[in-house]
């Protein structure tokens, strides 16, 4: 056995260890970070298979985006410090099947498939990814690329619809009564959000 | 053959994998790395105290610390022989795994982050052809270590504390990233030694007009954000949550979290002299050949090392001049200010990139 | 548009009062040699110079002749609000045979002195004020208890 498939089967155990505690554990928080340990051990094979711009965008996406959105929700949530009640036998057996059903499927396609190595080298830089995304031609990605943006600046004007405050005629607070005694200054003069005395 | 730090670490290069095999002598550079990079945290660690204390000091009309050694020169070295005296306490209801494993995880992400940075010239661990992303993506796991720091403490200052460093963190590295990706796409590669490769004739703080000096400034505010350092450093407002995320921490593992944000502060500090003051490039000036080659003289380490000592002042000088931000000044900073202005900078040197203004 | 004037005019005003400030401090990292305020007690005990306006302990004016200015009219002690001072008084004979009242013995608790300065407002002979010793510390507190009008003084002529 060569070193780099030493190292494969050691982030692989990793991997799949992590994510049997991230399901196996009764804290929530602590599920969070298997999860995220997880997480980063996928970003550690993929530079094991030298696409180091996957890895990087596994990293931002999964590690900074969502797992930080998981821990914030829990954060939020109440009661998220207490021990999960234990499941019922019942449940664990079911889902031990489950888990053993999907494994045996998955395994015996790969089995089933015989993957054949080509030998091939396969070297994507980032500047091939970038053309190809903005390509035209047949095969290139252009038309899902500009979508996906569209989806995205949809979603950013719906935060900012929704963030938006309502007007101050429709609330009535004491603060914003205040803002209204001071002949509707907007709030920047009272100081509160101007950014010369930051 | 110069004593450059390039052909020192070619010549043990060679040496280890004439002597030994392949893999073994892999495994021995990668303890020499491992080796080097703690030594190097532990200097900085020791060397970027003390400055803060002295420039503070400066600053502030004061001494600073100036009985340990000459000039208090090793007043560090006392502070940090205590710390790893004291007691490292774990209090009672903190769920343990966590709240020991935080410190590592920050201590950890430092370290990773430091591989791809070039110290001197061809002086560098890992040279990744995404350096500059991997950077981004990698420093963005340490909010991680604050959050789970916070969580475990199992004290409400430390979670609100680890809440609004969250908060802060992922909200400026929106406008770090954005001023960083000014600089990729003025040269074209994420690769760290293509930039500063493009720097050759002149660092891109001077080649790229007014827009490069936006982005370097609001680069500068966001990774002082970043570090969690004052005027941002509400994670840890004393005055207000005691000390934030490690409240309940004491002895080596405070002593972490210390050393990491001081690391960290170095990291970006390197980012920036990399990116914008062309890393180890000397100084060149147009046509004064008589200049340009005395500068040569000046090794290049030399010339990495002083550039990031320089940001690292900055920063301090930002820490020592004003006050801190309250949480809502803080994200309408970002959001309102630093963001649009950064993101329609990006415009401007994309148009600059694709005209090539730029000298 | 107005919008966007009063934001290029927020910026601008805001990287101007940064810079304000940074350069004051940026003045004082550079010259922190000459500005330097921080004396270094004890080192310069021979040579330290207090402001004037520091307040050590309260001390009574004796002149060349052991004479001071005190009537004992306890304005002082009236005016101490922790209770400082203690006055006793004696009645001394005047030449031409009547009493009069004067000070016998003016006990200062120095333990009890926070340094306010209302007995040296409220004395209306300046008769006390506030001295600049500071190294007070001693091993027995009841050495803190002072007498403060020297053995054998008396009050100057001509004070009432």
């Amino acid at each position: 056995m060569t070193a780099s498939a030493i190292i494969f089967y050691i982030i692989s155990a990793f991997v799949l260890g992590a994510g049997l505690l991230a399901m196996t554990t009764r804290k929530i928080f602590r599920s969070a970070i298997w999860l995220l340990f997880s997480l980063i051990g996928v970003a550690a094979l993929y530079f094991w298979l030298q696409v180091e711009f996957i890895a990087a965008v596994q990293i931002i996406v999964y590690v900074g985006g969502i797992v930080v959105l998981i821990i914030f929700s829990i954060f939020l949530t109440q009661q998220s410090g207490k021990e999960m009640p234990r499941q019922s036998l019942q449940r664990t057996i079911a889902s031990v099947l489950a888990v053993l059903f999907g494994f045996g499927l998955t395994f015996l396609q790969i089995w089933k498939y015989n993957f054949q190595p080509t030998g091939k080298s396969f070297n994507w830089t980032v500047s091939k990814i970038g053309s190809q995304m903005l390509n035209t031609s047949t095969g290139g990605y252009a038309l899902p690329f500009e979508v996906v943006s569209m989806l995205l600046l949809a979603s950013m004007v719906g935060c900012i619809v929704i963030a938006m405050k309502a007007p101050l005629a429709t609330n009535g607070t004491a603060d914003q009564q205040l803002l209204k005694k001071l002949d509707g200054k907007p709030e920047e003069e009272l100081g509160i959000t101007q950014i010369s005395e930051v | 053959m110069g004593w450059s730090l390039e052909n020192i670490s070619h010549f043990i290069d060679s040496w280890l994998y004439n002597e030994f095999d392949p893999t073994i002598a892999r495994l021995i550079e990668f303890l020499i790395i491992a080796v080097c990079v703690i030594g190097l945290f532990a200097v900085l660690g020791l060397v970027l105290i003390l400055m803060e204390r002295k420039v503070s000091a400066w600053m502030q009309v004061r001494l600073g610390p100036n009985r340990v050694g000459p000039g208090g020169m090793f007043q560090t070295v006392a502070d940090t022989l205590k710390l790893i005296v004291k007691e490292g306490m774990t209090p009672l209801n903190v769920d343990k795994f966590l709240f020991n494993l935080a410190p590592f995880i920050v201590m950890i992400v430092s370290m990773v982050v430091l591989a791809p940075l070039m110290f001197a010239k061809n002086f560098q661990i890992w040279d990744i052809n995404i350096g500059i992303l991997f950077i981004t993506a990698v420093s963005s796991v340490s909010v991680i270590g604050i959050l789970m720091a916070g969580w475990a403490s199992n004290n409400k200052y430390s979670l609100l504390g680890a809440m609004r460093s969250g908060a802060q963190i992922v909200s400026y590295e929106l406008s770090a990233g954005l001023s960083v990706l000014c600089i990729v796409v003025l040269t074209g590669s994420l690769r760290i030694s293509d930039i500063i490769n493009s720097q050759a004739n002149g660092w891109w703080l001077f080649k790229g007009h007014i827009p490069v000096i936006i982005a370097f400034v609001i680069f500068i505010i966001a990774v002082t954000a970043e570090t969690n350092r004052a005027p941002f450093d509400l994670a840890e407002a004393e005055s207000e949550l005691t000390a934030g995320f490690h409240t309940e921490y004491s002895g080596m593992k405070f002593a972490l979290f210390f050393l990491a944000e001081y690391v960290n502060v170095f990291i970006v500090c390197a980012i920036g002299a990399t990116i914008f003051l062309g890393g180890w490039m000397p100084l060149h000036i147009g046509n004064w050949n008589g200049f340009n080659h005395a500068m040569d003289y000046i090794p290049s380490f030399l010339w990495f090392f002083g550039k990031t000592f320089l940001l690292i002042f900055v920063i301090m000088w930002f820490r020592w001049t004003f006050p801190r931000l309250r949480i809502d000044q803080l994200l309408n900073l970002e959001w309102k200010y630093l963001l649009p202005i950064s993101m329609f900078n990006l415009l401007l040197v994309t148009v600059i990139a694709i005209l090539k203004w730029h000298f | 548009m107005a919008f966007l004037k009063n934001y290029i005019k927020e910026v601008f005003s805001a990287v101007r009062s940064s810079l304000k400030g940074m350069g004051l401090t940026g003045y004082y990292a550079l010259h922190h040699k000459k500005e330097k305020i921080t004396q270094q007690y004890p080192d310069n005990r021979d040579e330290l110079i207090l402001p004037e306006r520091f307040r050590g302990e309260v001390v009574m004016l004796h002149d060349e002749n052991n004479e001071h200015a005190c009537t004992g009219c306890t304005a002082c002690e009236l005016a101490c609000p922790n209770a400082t001072i203690k006055i006793i008084t004696k009645f001394d004979i005047t030449p031409e045979g009547k009493k009069k009242k004067a000070l016998d013995t003016f006990v200062y608790h120095l333990e009890l002195c926070t340094m306010c300065n209302l007995c040296i407002e409220a004395c209306p002979t300046d008769a006390i004020k506030m001295a600049q010793t500071f190294e007070h510390s001693v091993f027995d507190r009841n050495k803190l208890t002072k007498v403060l009008n020297k053995p054998g003084s008396k009050i100057k002529e001509g004070i009432e």
